[in-house]
């Protein structure tokens, strides 16, 4: 439908009025989006002026010798967004071509809600969970360290995003070409041969930006990491060490004092994540593929 | 001679009648008695090793009179210093002395209502039970990292330490580790409650907390021969002690003013001592 | 060529099959745990700890030990947050859908994108920056309480909201959008009588997710006015106690065996509320459907 205004009549005003309400609510909600950044950026302002910037993403966290440098969550962030993207992407992918292409109806139907219901679980429960389970476990396999770790946090967090791509790429399978499908079925193709020749490279744009889309919900998830990691502000060497993320060093630091410098870092990894996210997005609009898809 | 005796007499009948008295004891009602009437809400936080003294005393009063709200929030002693000095809370704890500095800028007064210790502790599994002052240096500054260096199994030191906002860990670091560096591999834990179940739970980990909150799930170790324990707080042969503050704005009114006369009447001497802290009264 | 297909099909069946299988296990093992660990204290001391559950109710008395005041938060937490993110959300998505065009949709597209993928912690830390700027501006009284938090969550939950109304008004079949037009109706009648009735049993859907995505997020609330111990809110402007915060509280600071079984309790209770709440949406849905299309 095109936009435009309606030509007026005895309706003409309250149509304009209600156009204007529906209007200005995008609108706030879109202002919204910019005032966070506008804050985060007002607010970390102590450390991102004089050129602190690059020493911010490069030093250590010691504060007590006036470095305030936010590199090893950063790192810590990456490296476990990636175990967990490692880990969780090939069982999306396995689950979802399982739940479009090869499981009978009543069993995908089984499937779907249980996906459905493992989004809806809360990551604290998770973590909760995990704690008591999956800590002592890798503490034993891993052979030393406390079982608080990346290694640990990894497989939760997978855990975590999995749910969320497997409904995307569903989806996503869902719209690639029928025709296609039945001609293969026609030629007498078997279910696999479905799967590789037209699901995966006919939904390759959803797989990209469903993997984004974890990768996003990776980095930026607080509780796993929070619980599960260890938080230790040391640059993690290995990834069996104890690390600190992003959103862990936010819900630690935020207890001290307001006018520290201290204080300021959790401003610069919020504007960090946010900054991630915004690019995320950005790449998830790259030409070719359409955001229109989501779940 | 008879003055004497009627008088044990008399107070043994008061105290007999008070005991008979439905509801509570004769002593604590007048403990509780300047909270009847009283409405509002108290919000209180700071120093997690306050907390077990603060829920129990926040209980009584608020069973006795549930129109008085009182939050109680850990955070650590830095957070309790400075919201209660920006008004942000009524009450804060602190684990450690405010500075010089802090009570100037925020115009705070102090109230310590108990004695604290600071003490080592390790799974309770841990054959370590002793360490001298210098060892401890070396594990918490990681030169010393695996535990057959001390005495025990060969398995890597599991340190953990706490946020930098603590009053446990700012004593600690004082006082038992003379200033040295803690490693910046260490775990970090947010309370001293975290603290106990993070080390009841790791079988080679080493940590510290508040001796008040020792209990049988973790193991106390010696520093330098000296058993982190009460009396030897007490006594002052254990060096690492702290006092437990409470800190307002200027003087506390209405309901806070209550509040830390209730810490300092015997009711709430008796509640410290009943949670593992020397009262100071 | 056909000894290398049949590899080919053998292994990329068993790895779906496998795929799924080990996530049905993680559920399993992860619901089964806390079952076995929390189903055990599941009763009115849970709730209520000592006090009589009439008192507590009518706020006669406070609850220690129970689960009753974190419960109350949580609640007064997704009613508030719900009622500021609705009325936006809605005007939002229809704003999208039914008036924007060309390249101001997808400026706004991208925005709310944005706003959809921002860490959970770092809403938070925008609710603090409020915070701070408030008490900065007004002066003593202004702390995190049950507003902030609030707003931070509507602030949290918007995104799902404009999107799934966007996406409901957007699938609507073409004939039915066209009808009421082709009778005169104006653009505004075509919403309020044809569109959004049609689209309502989605748009409630979307409602009760989003509900759900409320009562289980820990890190806005965290930062904004979530405290271990407060008893019931009594004004907006007060601390309170949620069950997510409880829950990862209690994680690190039980202080007895019965302290972490309430904890997982109260795991246990916030997984039964998600999951009912994603049950009623969809069963919402479907009778919904039934009943605004088959009236």
């Amino acid at each position: 439908m095109t936009p435009g205004r309606e030509s007026a009549g005895i309706m003409g005003d309250r149509v304009v009025f209600w156009e204007h309400l529906f209007r200005s609510a995008a609108v706030i909600c879109g202002l919204l989006t910019l005032a966070i950044f506008c804050f985060l950026c007002v607010l970390g302002l102590p450390l991102l002026q004089d050129g602190h910037l690059l020493s911010l993403l490069s030093s250590p966290w010691a504060p007590a010798r006036g470095l305030y440098g936010i590199f090893p969550m950063l790192l810590a962030s990456i490296l476990l967004a990636l175990l967990s993207l490692a880990l969780g992407f090939p069982v999306s992918l396995g689950c979802s071509l399982l739940i479009t292409a090869l499981a009978p109806r009543r069993l995908r139907m089984l499937l779907i809600g249980m996906i459905r219901l493992m989004a809806g679980i809360p990551t604290v429960v998770y973590s909760f969970a995990a704690l008591f389970l999956l800590v002592p476990l890798m503490r034993t396999l891993i052979g030393r360290g406390s079982g608080l770790s990346l290694l640990t946090a990894a497989p939760v967090l997978a855990l975590l995003i999995v749910p969320t791509m497997v409904i995307f790429f569903v989806a996503g399978f869902e719209k690639v070409n029928r025709a296609h499908l039945l001609a293969l079925d026609a030629l007498g193709g078997s279910r696999v041969q479905k799967i590789i020749h037209i699901l995966l490279p006919g939904a390759r744009p959803v797989l990209i930006n469903g993997t984004l889309l974890g990768f996003g919900r990776a980095m930026g998830d607080t509780m796993v990491s929070l619980m599960l990691a260890g938080n230790s502000t040391a640059v993690p060497s290995s990834l069996a060490d104890s690390a600190r993320t992003l959103p862990a060093h936010i819900a630690l630091v935020m207890a001290s004092d307001f006018d520290s410098l201290e204080f300021t870092s959790i401003f610069a990894c919020g504007l960090l994540l946010y900054l991630v996210t915004g690019l995320l997005m950005l790449l998830m609009r790259l030409p070719g593929r359409s955001p229109d898809n989501e779940s | 001679m008879k003055r004497s005796q009627t008088g044990v007499l008399l107070g043994l009948l008061c105290m007999t009648i008070g005991f008979l008295y439905p509801g509570m004891p004769l002593q604590a009602a007048d403990d509780l008695a300047p909270f009847t009437g009283l409405k509002g809400s108290l919000r209180i936080a700071g120093g997690t090793a306050h907390i077990p003294v603060m829920k129990e005393a926040a209980r009584r009063i608020m069973s006795f009179n549930p129109d008085i709200r009182i939050n109680i929030a850990g955070g650590g002693s830095g957070l309790g210093i400075r919201q209660a000095g920006e008004g942000l809370i009524d009450i804060g704890n602190a684990g450690r002395r405010p500075t010089d500095t802090e009570i100037a800028k925020y115009n705070l007064k102090l109230f310590q209502w108990a004695i604290d210790g600071v003490g080592v502790i390790v799974h309770s599994d841990n054959p370590v039970r002793t360490l001298t002052s210098a060892q401890l240096q070396g594990i918490f500054a990681g030169r010393i990292s695996n535990w057959k260096e001390v005495g025990g199994v060969d398995r890597e030191i599991d340190i953990y330490t706490r946020d930098e906002s603590s009053g446990t860990r700012k004593v600690f670091w004082k006082k038992a580790l003379a200033r040295g560096t803690i490693s910046d591999r260490a775990n970090v834990v947010v309370s001293n409650g975290a603290m106990k179940t993070t080390v009841a739970g790791d079988p080679f980990g080493i940590g510290y907390i508040s001796i008040g909150y020792m209990d049988a799930t973790v193991a106390p170790v010696s520093l330098d021969g000296v058993v982190p324990d009460l009396a030897n707080v007490r006594n002052g042969s254990y060096r690492v002690a702290r006092g437990l503050y409470s800190l307002t704005r200027g003087e506390p009114a209405g309901l806070a003013r209550a509040f830390v006369d209730f810490l300092f009447s015997p009711t709430g001497q008796q509640i410290v001592q009943d949670k593992g802290l020397i009262p100071v009264r | 060529m056909t000894g290398q297909r049949k590899i080919t099909e053998i292994t990329v069946t068993w790895f779906c099959w496998l795929s799924g299988l080990l996530l049905l296990a993680a559920l399993v093992i992860l619901v089964g745990y806390l079952i076995r660990r929390g189903g055990p204290v599941l009763g009115l001391s849970l709730l209520f700890g000592d006090t009589p559950p009439l008192d507590a109710l009518l706020l006669r008395k406070h609850v220690f030990d129970g689960l009753y005041p974190a419960l109350a938060g949580t609640l007064l937490l997704v009613i508030g947050a719900m009622v500021l993110a609705i009325p936006l959300g809605i005007a939002s998505g229809i704003y999208m859908a039914e008036y924007a065009g060309g390249r101001t949709k997808a400026v706004f597209s991208l925005l709310f994108d944005i706003l959809a993928g921002i860490p959970s912690i770092v809403v938070g830390l925008a609710g603090l920056s409020i915070t701070i700027f408030l008490h900065r501006i007004f002066g003593e009284r202004i702390m995190p309480c049950l507003l902030i938090s609030c707003l931070a969550l509507a602030y949290l939950v918007l995104p799902y909201l404009i999107r799934t109304t966007q996406v409901a008004l957007e699938s609507i079949d073409p004939v039915i959008r066209k009808t009421a037009p082709a009778l005169g109706a104006s653009r505004l009648q075509n919403i309020g009588h044809v569109l959004l009735p049609h689209s309502l049993p989605a748009i409630i859907g979307g409602i009760i997710l989003a509900t759900g995505r409320c009562a289980e997020d820990t890190a806005v609330i965290m930062l904004t006015g979530a405290v271990a111990s407060a008893g019931i809110p009594r004004s907006l402007l007060d601390q309170y106690e949620a069950l997510p915060f409880y829950i990862y509280y209690i994680s690190a600071q039980y202080t007895s065996p019965d302290e972490l079984a309430t904890g997982f309790g109260a795991a246990l209770l916030l997984l039964l509320l998600c999951s009912a709440l994603l049950v009623l949406a969809l069963v919402l849905q479907r009778r919904l459907t039934i009943f605004l299309l088959y009236r």
